[in-house]
């Protein structure tokens, strides 16, 4: 199941990022999507409530009038409202089972994921009070169901349904009621979206700039040509026959006609419940490798490996016995041993004056010594002419292992961004390879969320530690294909042995 | 050329998000309610009668209670639960029994129940006991009615039953 869904959505992110390209393919920005959608809602949620009226008789007349008096600015703000609130219950929903389908809530994530479960009810709880505030026939269906639903637990005096009996039993406090939930509950879950990203550094909370322009003008058009409505004026002394139902959001409710409050709430609790504890279950998941030690004969304070960390796993603490130094300390409850650490430590330069290549941080069993060794044993044994290439890549993009041959030398590790760039330095420099390759996920989707930003900025020497300007650039490139990018990873590679070729031709003709 | 045909893509790949998004957010329709019945409503708040009845307080328990709370008789708190029936055309849609409110079982007893009921005449008798000492019913009311499609009725109790 985990499997099919996982080759779904790669299909579908290779799909998307024909069209987006990686930077805007929105399967990569699904939180930060969510994000701006609640930005969005927020915004058009406070313009509307400046011109909607509290009570029984104005709440849907002022409804009506900022649809169609002001249909110009007032309707399509309410359509962005809606609208918006619906694509967010879908990106939500479609974050969840991609996180999922990925293997990217077990192990020390399970904070963003047990954090995130709330986040549904609250979201479905603001997005469900903000169709009562309407006072149509279809708020007057929920308000009875939901009231109903609510009295099935033993925790009411006097049941909430009672409110809703006919018009006469119905007050003007309950909308504003309404109004305070409906400002209170959409709070609550800003202050839960803030702690659910709390342990994820450098959080994406905004997409890409021209995906967020794209969402806007479709919003706009859709608002145009089919702006969001009310249905016929709430009349509690007329039961509700048929309802034009939000079915992103209230899909529950013609499970509590059918199945009654009680097994709605065996379902909806008892789902939640498992994806809360969905971590913990058992399930085949990559395995947890040991995580990132730190030598402290080696660690000079830096904080590199600090800053790189993308699950906040490394801090810094007074060296052990080194006066006035520091040293990093891993938590190995947060380390997901993707070791962009120690392709961040300084240590981890083979051109090193020592006897045995040591780092200040590592992962046991990737150590950067048998990383090195590993790559001049690999790239010893090509026996082609063609030229030669050292392909790094990681076990969560494309296959590197099956691109070798004569005149290639793969290594896959957890993630890319483990190599650190004085590797690339040596490799060239020795004439060990004629070129570099560094394949990994796609752009923008790192397994380990940040490993190929990190290496892109370290090799355009945005971030420490840089790749050195002596490295010729002709000679290295980035490939961020992704899983499913293999087959044209394996063309880049002939491309650019043939590049090579020609390079080492002209440079023999014109010295 | 390339460019334009990414946009273009992209507008089209907008439309089949936004637009199925548009359409499941009002349609399809649920039917709640068939178009040949009618909702009646029965919602009870009411104290039932208290359990017992004041007894005399000896002297020694007199003297014992606290200058600020001395009264001559002590009563029970503790209310009776309310045995509620509704039958339509003769047959029951609903009996039970509603228990009081407080930790001492010492507050008003509240219920609320919907029914759907195909509309037309019926037959309508609305029985409550709100005293266990008593036998058979305390409140009843009995009387035709005729629903209409989707008309709601509600049953309630104010020093007897009502109907709206």
């Amino acid at each position: 199941m985990k499997a099919l869904l996982k080759k779904g959505f790669n299909h579908l992110d290779s799909f998307f990022s024909v069209f987006f390209t990686p930077k805007w393919n929105p399967m990569y920005q699904l939180g930060a999507l969510s994000f701006f959608y609640y930005w969005i809602v927020a915004i058009t949620g406070v313009y509307l409530f400046i011109f909607f009226e509290t009570s029984i008789s104005g709440a849907y007349s002022s409804i009506e009038r900022i649809t169609h008096d002001q249909w110009y600015i007032g309707g399509v703000m309410r359509s962005f409202h809606r609208y918006a609130s619906a694509a967010m219950g879908i990106c939500v929903t479609l974050h969840l089972v991609r996180e999922y389908a990925m293997d990217r809530y077990s192990g020390p994530r399970w904070f963003s994921w047990v954090t995130g479960i709330p986040l549904l009810w609250l979201l479905f709880a603001s997005a469900i009070g903000g169709y009562w505030l309407v006072w149509d026939q279809l708020a007057q269906y929920i308000a009875i169901l939901t009231a109903e639903w609510f009295d099935w637990l033993p925790i009411m005096v006097d049941p909430m349904a009672s409110n809703f009996l006919n018009e006469s039993t119905l007050s003007d406090r309950f909308f504003s009621l309404l109004v305070f939930l409906h400002i209170g509950i959409p709070l609550a879950l800003l202050l839960g979206m803030f702690i659910h990203i709390k342990r994820v550094t450098g959080a994406r909370t905004n997409p890409a700039s021209g995906l967020a322009i794209g969402t806007l003008l479709a919003m706009l058009v859709v608002s145009l040509v089919w702006p969001a409505l009310s249905q016929a004026p709430a009349n509690l002394d007329v039961a509700v026959t048929e309802v034009g139902l939000d079915w992103v959001f209230l899909n529950p409710y013609p499970l509590i006609n059918s199945w009654g409050p009680g097994q709605t709430w065996a379902l909806l609790v008892g789902l939640s419940c498992i994806l809360t504890l969905l971590p913990w279950l058992p399930s085949k998941r990559p395995e947890q490798t040991p995580v990132a030690v730190v030598d402290p004969d080696n660690c000079n304070g830096c904080g590199w490996c600090l800053a790189d960390c993308p699950y906040e796993a490394v801090s810094m603490k007074d060296h052990d016995y080194k006066k006035d130094h520091k040293q990093s300390v891993v938590d190995p409850d947060l380390c997901v041993s993707c070791g962009i650490c120690a392709g961040a430590c300084p240590s981890s330069s083979p051109f090193r004056h020592v006897d045995e290549l040591t780092t200040g941080i590592s992962i046991p069993g990737f150590h950067i010594k048998e990383l090195l060794s590993l790559t001049e044993n690999k790239l010893k044994a090509l026996d082609s002419v063609a030229p030669h290439i050292m392909l790094y890549g990681c076990d969560h993009g494309s296959t590197v292992d099956q691109l070798e041959s004569g005149s290639v030398a793969a290594i896959s590790m957890p993630c890319s961004a483990l190599v650190p760039p004085a590797f690339i330095d040596y490799v060239l420099r020795r004439g060990l390879a004629d070129g570099v390759i560094i394949s990994g996920c796609c752009e923008g989707d790192c397994y380990y969320r940040l490993g190929n930003t990190w290496l892109d900025q370290r090799f355009s020497q945005e971030r420490m530690p840089i790749l050195r300007t002596r490295v010729p650039r002709e000679k290295v490139r980035l490939s961020w294909l992704g899983v499913q990018g293999t087959a044209q990873l394996g063309t880049e590679i002939e491309e650019f042995q043939h590049y090579l070729h020609h390079a080492e031709e002209e440079e023999a003709y014109y010295g | 050329m390339a460019d334009l045909r990414r946009y273009l893509g992209q507008a089209l790949l907008y439309a089949a998000f936004f637009v199925p998004l548009v359409y499941i957010t009002h349609l399809p329709t649920f039917t709640h309610l068939e178009e040949d019945m009618a909702v009646l409503k029965i919602a009870v708040r009411h104290a039932g009668k208290i359990i017992g009845e004041c007894k005399p307080l000896s002297g020694a328990e007199y003297d014992k209670l606290p200058s600020n709370m001395k009264r001559p008789e002590i009563c029970p708190r503790e209310r009776s639960p309310l045995q509620l029936e509704l039958l339509l055309d003769g047959e029951s849609l609903y009996r039970a029994t509603v228990s009081p409110s407080g930790l001492h079982n010492d507050g008003v007893s509240s219920m609320y129940q919907r029914f759907e009921v195909p509309a037309g005449a019926h037959h309508l008798q609305l029985l409550m006991n709100d005293d266990v000492a008593s036998e058979g019913y305390t409140w009843q009311l009995e009387r035709d009615v005729v629903l209409e499609p989707a008309q709601v009725m509600v049953a309630s109790f104010k020093e007897g039953f009502r109907l709206q």
